[in-house]
């Protein structure tokens, strides 16, 4: 078919980050999809130059609210990569704890928020309020066990205080834990295998469309990573977190101030699924059991599925998340000074998976420990050339359905990796004035 | 027992953003026991968590109002009032207006509550509030202790 197309979605967001989707046809050809992130220049690298290693997290945990506690975990390991600061097994395991709610926390106001709307095409969460209520209310509900998890853990749920280089300036009593663990079986469970249940019954509405690409994620030998280990392609293997340059090759591309990454193809996929495609052997038999009830299977190159890894995830967090506070208590909650006496100065980086993928921090201290160099990759920096290689790719397929229908699906597409817009620019070269 | 709650909302990164969570910062230096005081930072979904607790609520937030920036204006939340951005592409997109929909929506809403409305110069990335919103600071701060002496009198009363 001969046709010409000419899409373009302004989406105004309230922190003045946009995301526009531009597609132009010309005859029939393809010539443009992509998302353009047009968002004023970010400051946040500068802001960390001169900071001491004990402002870092705190900086990064204000660049964004709802990525805020993903920022810290990784300033942290990082700052403590630079300095060499050891932490104890029982500052890792709060981490993990922190790292597990956080991650259910984003994925359930994904999956409930963003992409429930668009399988049962409403337009935005609101109509489903009206007819939805107690679906409405789980999510909430879960959102809060979530939210209490990082208030007890980490003193403060959206700005973490309690967590500092080197350990915890406080930690949970037996108590807390215990009724986080009644509430996580008690409240979450159920909640977590509805929400599998509501998932099933909407997977039918999910888009039919197959890209494969390359899947990157961190991977750990013991468990499904999160708050560490290596990098891993789906491609080409384990590369140490230390060479994340190798893998980022940032590029500057002429509709986004926000630099494309890509490594061994043109793009590649951070988030849920690229963590369950290159780590779904270390899930749980519960976790298994919820993917394939929703119908997702190993290797899934189904952008769209995204949401459905993360429903996985959320099962997963729950459950390990008691195990995480079965092993704090065994092991003897000890009150325990952070580690925050440097052994060295330099560049240190960091890794963890937040919610949106794998994200990177790489510091250079001077050895007063105060930073002298920054940089930063986000997920949805990472994902935005792999979304535009989607675009393309999806555009020819459904170019038979209306324009309306063509923007819906692109829109449902973008949201798929529910993007980071209020953070997501990473700037080209800035001049700052000090 | 806390008889108001006073949440801040904003980005302290954003420039006047700031202006919300530092409303907090300065009603934490009077040391109120009877207010709770929440930084939400930009977590505006996380304000429903304080919804079904009786009392007075009171929400401060960088506010496009189409004012003179530093204008500090205080206002009962009502839909009129708000602009949604209904179609977000990103849970990025969901804001105040969009948080005090659902809660009116789940019929949550407080019986009482109040935004506090300052009117922002520049919300680009910067740690430091514009003058005129530096001013503002003060006058929202009063205004959020003018509303605790209310609620204390009708208490007393």
């Amino acid at each position: 078919m001969s046709r010409d197309l000419n899409i373009k979605v302004h989406h105004l967001t309230r922190v003045e980050g946009h995301g526009n989707i531009v597609v132009n046809m010309k005859n029939g050809v393809l010539e443009k999809a992509h998302l353009s992130i047009v968002e004023p220049p970010r400051f946040f690298e500068a802001m960390l130059k001169g900071r001491s290693f004990h402002e870092a997290a705190i900086i990064t945990s204000r660049i964004c609210g709802i990525c805020s506690l993903g920022h810290q975990m990784t300033s942290l390991v990082t700052t403590e990569d630079a300095l060499g600061l050891e932490i104890s097994e029982q500052t890792r395991l709060l981490r993990k704890l922190l790292v597990h709610g956080a991650t259910f926390q984003s994925n359930v106001l994904h999956a409930y928020f963003l992409a429930a709307p668009d399988f049962l095409n409403v337009g935005s969460v609101f109509p489903l309020i009206a007819t939805h209520k107690d679906v409405v209310l789980r999510a909430l509900r879960m959102k809060r066990l979530a939210n209490d998890i990082g208030d007890i853990v980490s003193g403060r749920a959206v700005h973490p205080i309690t967590p500092v280089p080197g350990g915890f300036t406080s930690i949970p009593e037996k108590g807390e834990l215990l009724e986080i663990k009644r509430r996580l079986l008690e409240e979450a469970l159920p909640d977590g295998l509805e929400t599998v249940e509501t998932m099933k019954a909407l997977a039918g509405a999910i888009p039919q469309f197959e890209r494969e690409t390359e899947y990157i994620s961190l991977k750990h030998g013991d468990e499904y990573a999160l708050y560490e280990g290596d990098i891993f392609s789906s491609d080409t293997g384990l590369v140490s977190v230390r060479n994340y340059l190798d893998v980022t090759n940032e590029f500057v591309v002429k509709h986004s101030t926000s630099k494309h990454t890509r490594y061994n193809r043109s793009s590649y996929f951070v988030g849920a699924l690229a963590r369950w495609n290159n780590n779904q052997a270390q899930l749980s038999e519960e976790a298994h059991a919820a993917a394939e009830a929703m119908g997702l299977k190993p290797d899934c190159h189904n952008p769209f599925m995204n949401t459905i890894a993360q429903v996985v995830e959320i099962v997963h967090c729950i459950l390990d998340s008691v195990r995480i506070i079965d092993k704090l208590i065994a092991n003897g909650l000890k009150n325990e000074k952070p580690n925050q006496t440097p052994t060295r100065y330099g560049r240190g980086v960091g890794s963890n998976e937040v919610p949106r993928g794998i994200l990177f921090h790489d510091y250079t201290y001077d050895n007063k420990g105060n930073i002298v160099a920054a940089n930063c990759i986000i997920p949805t920096g990472q994902n935005l050339a792999n979304i535009d290689d989607d675009m393309m790719k999806l555009v020819p397929e459904i170019v038979d359905k209306s324009k309306a229908e063509i923007t819906s699906n692109l829109e449902m597409l973008v949201r798929a990796y529910d993007p980071c817009i209020s953070c997501s620019v990473h700037m080209l070269n800035v001049e700052f004035i000090e | 027992m806390s008889t108001l709650t006073v949440i801040g909302i904003g980005n302290r990164l954003r420039g006047d953003d700031a202006i919300g969570p530092m409303v907090i910062d300065a009603l934490r230096e009077r040391h109120d026991t009877e207010l709770k005081l929440v930084d939400a930072g930009n977590d505006a979904l996380g304000i429903l968590e304080y919804f079904d607790n009786q009392g007075s609520i009171m929400i401060v937030d960088a506010c496009r109002m189409n004012k003179a920036p530093g204008t500090v204006l205080e206002f009962n939340a009502s839909k009129a009032a708000m602009v949604l951005d209904m179609d977000p592409l990103s849970l990025h997109g969901l804001g105040l207006a969009e948080a005090l929909q659902m809660a009116e929506s789940l019929q949550m809403l407080p019986s009482e509550l109040k935004i506090i409305g300052i009117e922002p110069d520049s919300i680009q990335f910067s740690g430091n509030l514009s003058p005129p919103v530096q001013r503002a600071l003060i006058i929202a701060t009063e205004k959020v202790q003018d509303e605790l002496h209310r609620v204390a009198e009708r208490i007393m009363t």
